[in-house]
């Protein structure tokens, strides 16, 4: 059976720390949904009945504040990462290949719905990362800052009610708890759905798990990116199988 | 309007104004007659601040006149609960009732005392200073009163009601000590306390003593921080000396063989691969197959310690998380507890393994010598080290069991550590005073093994098991 598997021509696209980042948020995301859950909504028996598996709320909440810090401390790698990339790597932080957002992102979705609705023949030749793959990191990465800074002002209220007034404590549940539905819907069923669930991937799209990615799917889902290669003749296929 | 008519308004008038009046003044009456009842039978809320107010205010109708006291062996003790202290205190707003819980009845007097964990958890904050004190009542340290004394029969440190002249002092100022000021510590920690505390404060534990203590995740004294320092450059220096190999094929960049080096290693975590690997760190790693097929009795002599130390971190790992995520748990209270049987008969059988572990190393190495042995340096610094850390340890604890009094049937569970403590009883010394010297040099040994670990022998901890994954495939 393994000779007649075709070989296909792989390339990495995810880094082993990226990978790892990955892997750490979405254990921990799940974990911070379940406990957060789980005591925004006290009042209901499946919730009360987590809460108690866990051994009381008490251990829910610490629980969910050492999801809260991996998961910052995941941010705080990238953040690292960042400086790492631009002062020694001297990398390009705007470059194609970049997570950052640039005027041409603001093209290419433009193009992109253009395609959607028919109104253009081909998909724009989007770079390493498209525009709903930056919008994927970017939502995450500033909603760590406001859920952070939120959950800060909940975890030390008598800290933070020497500078702000005690209302604010009341508006930080709210914010809290609201972003927190944003964030568990846009990741649970959004992120999931757009990268997991299309049909050309279903039932997962493993390469962040892998790292791995192949040349047709490169060529399909990251044109730009494809051709860049091609052009710059540095196709050195790493991590073949 | 006729005079008549307007008379007999007017008395009736007057008539209604009598019966209203008559009507106030006896529900009057009777509310006042029931709000006197009311003034002790009545359920306040003490959820509210209102119902904390007014029953502080209940008690401090008496107890906030000077002249309120007790008659105790012809000394007159204030009550006077003083308001300046109590207004400044974290417990302004809690209930008298909500700490002296069973003081509200007839008779007005107190059986448990003040009740602190029902509404804190023991090791609320502090959990290195809290963990050693587990004897001691919270009233002890954090009422400011200057008398302590020691229940050797509750086994419990407590506040004294009588001074150092036996005679009845007053407690009821509710001063709070200022804790983030070391000086309360000397209350106990003096040259001649009697309530079994050492002469000197002690620094905490640090978290390297996790190895066979439960401890807070602190840095502790700084010469824990010293040798972690030691240790983290010697770590560096063999990462980097490692990293100045080729990386396949990459001779140069740090970054690039970085990036190689940790692709390999998800690829195999993440492929058929790992059960190997599994099954090297099972056998390899924790059963030690490689030692039992070289010499039975070398694989004995080297589980003895390694099984020890090992069993050891579990259990304080185990306890760290069970102190975290269940502080107020009757099983995380023992765990912590070290005077408790479980965690005092664990430890001292683990340390007499060592113990017997190290003697029995240093019996092949120095008097059978058997040929395939090669006894350098190192190996006598690693042995020297492990057996005088876990030999003091008992000598520390010993001399603890001594000089704290614990009573026999709580010390009997450290079973060498009660025979060391009646073994140094028969030396007339101020043990007291010695703790404290016995204790650093406890640690200061550890200290020395952290900061020799990346160096000699003791490296092996970490590049054995490194080494055995890396030629997983060999066997």
């Amino acid at each position: 059976m393994a000779n007649q598997t075709i070989r296909q021509e792989t390339f990495r696209r995810f880094s082993v720390l990226q990978r790892a980042v990955h892997l750490t948020v979405m254990f921990a995301f799940i974990g911070i949904g379940l406990t957060g859950f789980s005591m925004a909504f006290s009042s209901m028996a499946p919730a009360r009945a987590f809460a108690w598996s866990l051994g009381g709320v008490e251990s829910v909440r610490y629980l969910h504040r050492v999801f809260a810090v991996t998961l910052y401390l995941c941010v705080v790698t990238e953040v690292v990462w960042l400086i790492y990339f631009k002062f020694l790597l001297k990398g390009n932080l705007f470059g194609p290949h970049s997570i950052f957002f640039t005027k041409q992102d603001l093209l290419y979705f433009r193009d992109h719905m253009g395609y959607i609705l028919a109104l253009r023949n081909e998909p724009p030749p989007f770079e390493r990362f498209a525009w709903w793959e930056k919008l994927d990191y970017w939502t995450l990465f500033i909603g760590m800052q406001t859920m952070g800074l939120t959950g800060l002002l909940l975890w030390f209220p008598e800290f933070f009610s020497r500078f702000v007034p005690g209302y604010f404590i009341n508006l930080a549940q709210v914010l809290h708890f609201d972003e927190a539905i944003l964030a568990v819907l846009y990741k649970f069923f959004i992120h999931t759905t757009v990268r997991h669930f299309r049909p050309e991937v279903y039932p997962g799209d493993w390469t962040i798990f892998t790292g791995k990615t192949t040349k047709e799917k490169m060529m399909r889902t990251h044109p730009g990116e494809w051709a860049r290669l091609n052009a710059s003749a540095q196709i050195v296929p790493r991590g073949e199988r | 309007m006729k005079p008549r008519l307007l008379r007999s308004a007017l008395a009736v008038c007057a008539m209604a104004c009598c019966f209203l009046a008559f009507g106030m003044v006896l529900s009057s009456s009777a509310e006042e007659q029931a709000s006197e009842c009311l003034n002790c039978h009545r359920q306040r809320n003490l959820n509210a601040n209102e119902g904390i107010l007014s029953s502080q205010l209940f008690c401090y109708s008496c107890h906030q006149d000077p002249a309120s006291h007790e008659d105790f062996r012809d000394v007159k003790v204030s009550l006077q609960v003083k308001p300046e202290y109590f207004y400044k205190s974290s417990h302004q707003f809690v209930a008298c009732t909500q700490c002296h819980t069973d003081v509200a009845r007839s008779p007005h007097r107190s059986s448990s005392g003040v009740t602190c964990l029902q509404c804190h958890i023991t090791f609320f904050g502090a959990p290195g200073t809290h963990a050693e004190h587990i004897r001691v009542r919270c009233e002890a340290c954090h009422t400011d009163s200057q008398f302590v004394a020691l229940d050797i029969a509750g086994n419990e440190v407590k506040l004294a009601h009588t001074n150092t002249k036996l005679l009845p002092i007053s407690l009821a100022e509710h001063k709070t000590t200022d804790v983030s000021r070391m000086e309360f510590c000397t209350r106990c920690h003096n040259t001649d306390n009697q309530v079994g505390a050492p002469t000197v404060v002690l620094p905490s534990k640090s978290f390297v003593c996790m190895a066979c203590h439960y401890s807070p995740l602190k840095i502790g004294s700084p010469m824990f921080l010293v040798a972690i320092g030691i240790a983290m450059i010697g770590m560096i220096g063999t990462l980097s000396f490692w990293f100045r190999a080729r990386v396949q094929d990459e001779a140069s960049s740090v970054h690039r063989k970085f990036q190689l080096g940790s692709e390999v290693v998800w690829s195999k975590i993440f492929s058929r691969e790992i059960f190997p690997i599994l099954k090297t760190v099972f056998f390899d790693i924790l059963l030690q197959r490689r030692i039992l097929a070289n010499s039975v009795s070398r694989w004995f002599v080297h589980s003895l310690i390694f099984y020890s130390f090992f069993a050891r971190f579990a259990l304080s790992l185990f306890t760290l998380f069970l102190q975290k995520v269940s502080p107020e748990s009757e099983l995380a209270m023992t765990l912590v507890n070290k005077d408790s049987g479980f965690v005092a008969t664990f430890n001292d059988v683990t340390g007499i393994f060592i113990l017997a572990g190290v003697a029995w190393a240093m019996f092949r190495r120095y008097v059978t010598k058997p040929e395939y042995l090669t006894t350098q340096e190192q190996d006598t610094i690693a042995l020297v080290i492990i057996g005088l850390v876990t030999l003091t340890g008992f000598i520390v604890q010993g001399t603890r069991i001594l000089v704290a009094q614990i009573p026999p049937q709580v010390a009997l569970s450290a079973f060498v550590g009660y025979f060391m403590s009646r073994l140094l009883s028969m030396v007339n010394i101020h043990w007291q005073s010695v703790y404290g010297y016995l204790w650093y040099f406890h640690a200061v040994l550890w200290a020395v093994f952290i900061a020799y670990l990346p160096f000699g022998k003791l490296k092996h901890i970490f590049t054995t098991p490194l080494s055995l994954l890396l030629n997983y495939k060999k066997d």
